[in-house]
């Protein structure tokens, strides 16, 4: 866990000194549904773009106040010359109204070596819609290529799916251990190795993770039978502050599992590897990544999602974790909101800003949360 | 002799509440909490004691509530004010199935279902806007004392609109209307409106469900009471002293306690 928490607390520094180790180029992939496999498949980097700690500054004079964290955060980051580490970028400018300004921004203001802006569908209706998709990710594939002027076969990208779905069963087994085991690792502690995951090669993550999972194996922990189970969800795009994880955890409650971009739904669903990798790709992108407010699919209903996920822990209650104007979220949040309501399923909404969190209003809320599924 | 404590230290007062084995209230404390919380829950909870004729030793159960509830080093235990307002006004007023609370900070709405028991809420904590203190700031705004803000309400005579729910905009804003010509009178009520605005929208959230109790020190503004029963047109039920509901809550939880306690 120290090298993960070591990764993770200054990934600036972390990917700059990847970029030295690896003499390869870094392209930075905006959360949620980059096909990173490509990128590696390019024998480049990728790493998920992230959310930094730092007040907006400069950022100001390109996004406005109203957008959210993440979106302010990496444009401040860029504009200030932080990640000038990274050669390139991949934005899929579908997914919200916010990350359509990336590329404006970053062509007028970073000048990137390389820049693709992927326009994956986010329906799904049909085949007309997968054929869309597949051309997408083949244009994607061959803007890589006239970057690196290397052609990627076909075997070398089931390479990188290889190593991309054995890091997602590593991280399924990490959480398959941790509901065995509820408290064996904080909620911090997961959140830091899925971001880790996001930031590493994934052939070091996975010799990492192989290590901890022998580890996590072998330990015995104390029962925490009087402790509530709770999983949050929500919190798209960009890490959860830890704060709040340990507020949860102080608090009594436990977190089991939970549906946060990062956290289970990054990993979730392998690639399916059977046939053209690049049609594989399409489909996990297109009906396997979990129910999300970013893709417009009326038969499954988030909340329903999240409610089986409860029950499947043997939770009580779901904490929704809503990043301060993240729009498909605040979307999507009456109807989720309303869904537990009708199902009568406990949940709270907490709200979460890139630089204002009233961490007092936030302890109140969960622990009087706590109190009413608790039964005070 | 037995007794329960219910401290509840809020942003601007601490109020105790002393319960005997009977779960009636023998006394209760209100004060200004100043600066140093565990300060005053302990002065307010001798207030108590003394007004009582009890001594600290008479103490079998305390429980700590409100915003400073982890500075009271008397407390046995500390429950969020949330359960708390809801447990104190489900044993003031049995029928009750909403709390509309507004403190001295923050303001919430609380749903009550069975056996007084929380089951749905919203609070908001961003800022004053709404509350005892944004009350407070705006009386001085209008240079009248806060126990006459109610009273102006009624004396209204023209609808006046206080848009703006920000504490310091809205200051700004009744000095603009003093200088438009309105009336002491009109703007108070306007204020009452606004707050009774933002309190409906969190109604909304929570679903009204009559009965409709109102506690915290801003209920005993008669003008805010009656411009939220306009809003939400429908009665609200207020306690004889709506300041102490939260630390009777706490009390009760303290009483509830004991008894699982002994028994």
């Amino acid at each position: 866990m120290s090298k993960i928490a070591e990764v993770t607390s200054d990934p600036y520094a972390y990917v700059a000194g990847l970029k030295e180790r690896k003499n390869k180029k870094i392209i930075g992939c905006f959360p949620m549904h980059v096909p990173e496999e490509i990128v590696h498949a390019a024998d480049l980097i990728p790493v998920v773009i992230w959310r930094g700690n730092e007040p907006v500054t400069w950022g100001h004079a390109h996004v406005p106040p109203y957008d959210c964290g993440i979106t302010r955060s990496f444009v401040d980051d860029a504009v200030r010359g932080k990640l000038s580490f990274m050669d390139g970028f991949v934005f899929h400018i579908r997914q919200c109204l916010q990350a359509g300004e990336f590329p404006f921004i970053m062509e007028r203001h970073f000048k990137p070596a390389y820049q693709k802006v992927l326009y994956l569908p986010a329906i799904y209706p049909g085949d007309a819609v997968r054929d869309f998709a597949l051309k997408e990710l083949e244009s994607f594939k061959t803007s890589l290529e006239d970057f690196t002027g290397e052609k990627i076969s076909d075997d070398s990208l089931k390479k990188s799916i290889e190593i991309y779905n054995k890091n997602r069963s590593l991280m399924e087994r990490v959480y398959e251990i941790r509901r065995a085991k509820p408290g064996i690792l904080k909620a911090k502690e997961v959140m830091q190795i899925v971001w880790s995951s996001m930031l590493m090669p994934k052939e070091d993550h996975n010799e990492l993770l192989t290590e901890l999972v022998k580890g996590m194996e072998e330990k015995s922990v104390k029962a925490q039978k009087e402790r509530i189970k709770v999983i949050p969800v929500g919190c798209l795009c960009q890490t959860l502050q830890f704060d709040i994880l340990d507020l949860i955890e102080d608090l009594g409650m436990i977190v089991p599992d939970d549906d946060l971009y990062i956290g289970s739904r990054y990993f979730a669903n392998p690639v399916n590897l059977n046939g053209n990798p690049l049609n594989a790709l399409a489909d996990r992108y297109l009906t396997k990544t979990p129910l999300c407010p970013t893709k417009g699919v009326w038969d499954i209903h988030w909340g329903d999602e999240a409610i089986k996920k409860m029950r499947d822990n043997d939770a009580k209650g779901i904490i929704s974790v809503r990043v301060k104007y993240c729009p498909p979220h605040t979307c999507y949040y009456p109807d989720f909101r309303s869904k537990m309501a009708e199902k009568g399923v406990p949940e709270v909404m907490i709200e979460m800003e890139h630089e204002i969190i009233s961490l007092e209003g936030v302890k109140t809320r969960l622990q009087s949360f706590a109190e009413t599924i608790g039964g005070v | 002799m037995a007794v329960v404590v219910g401290v509840d230290v809020g942003s601007l007062c601490t109020k105790t509440v002393i319960l005997d084995g009977d779960g009636k209230i023998l006394s209760y404390d209100i004060m200004r909490s100043g600066h140093y919380y565990k300060g005053a829950a302990k002065e307010s909870i001798e207030n108590a004691l003394k007004s009582a004729g009890l001594k600290k030793g008479d103490i079998s159960y305390t429980l700590g509530t409100g915003y400073g509830r982890g500075a009271v080093a008397e407390a046995d235990a500390e429950v969020t004010e949330i359960t708390c307002h809801a447990r104190g006004a489900a044993r003031l007023f049995p029928e009750v199935h909403t709390v509309i609370d507004i403190g001295g900070q923050d303001s919430k709405v609380i749903g009550i279902g069975e056996n007084s028991r929380v089951v749905n809420f919203v609070m908001n904590d961003k800022c004053a806007a709404g509350t005892g203190r944004f009350l407070e700031v705006m009386a001085l705004a209008l240079s009248v004392d806060i126990s006459e803000m109610g009273d102006l309400f009624f004396a209204s005579k023209e609808k006046v609109d206080v848009s703006s729910m920000c504490t310091v905009f809205a200051e700004s804003e009744v000095i603009s209307l003093f200088a438009r010509g309105h009336k002491k009178a009109d703007i108070a009520a306007g204020i009452a409106h606004a707050i009774a605005r933002r309190i409906m929208g969190m109604v909304g959230q929570v679903g009204l469900r009559e009965k409709v109790v109102m506690s915290g020190g801003v209920a005993k503004n008669a003008g805010v009471v009656r411009a939220i029963e306009e809003r939400i047109e429908t009665s609200l039920l207020v306690p004889y002293e709506p300041q102490i509901v939260g630390a009777f809550g706490a009390a009760i939880i303290a009483s509830e306690r004991m008894s699982t306690t002994i028994g």
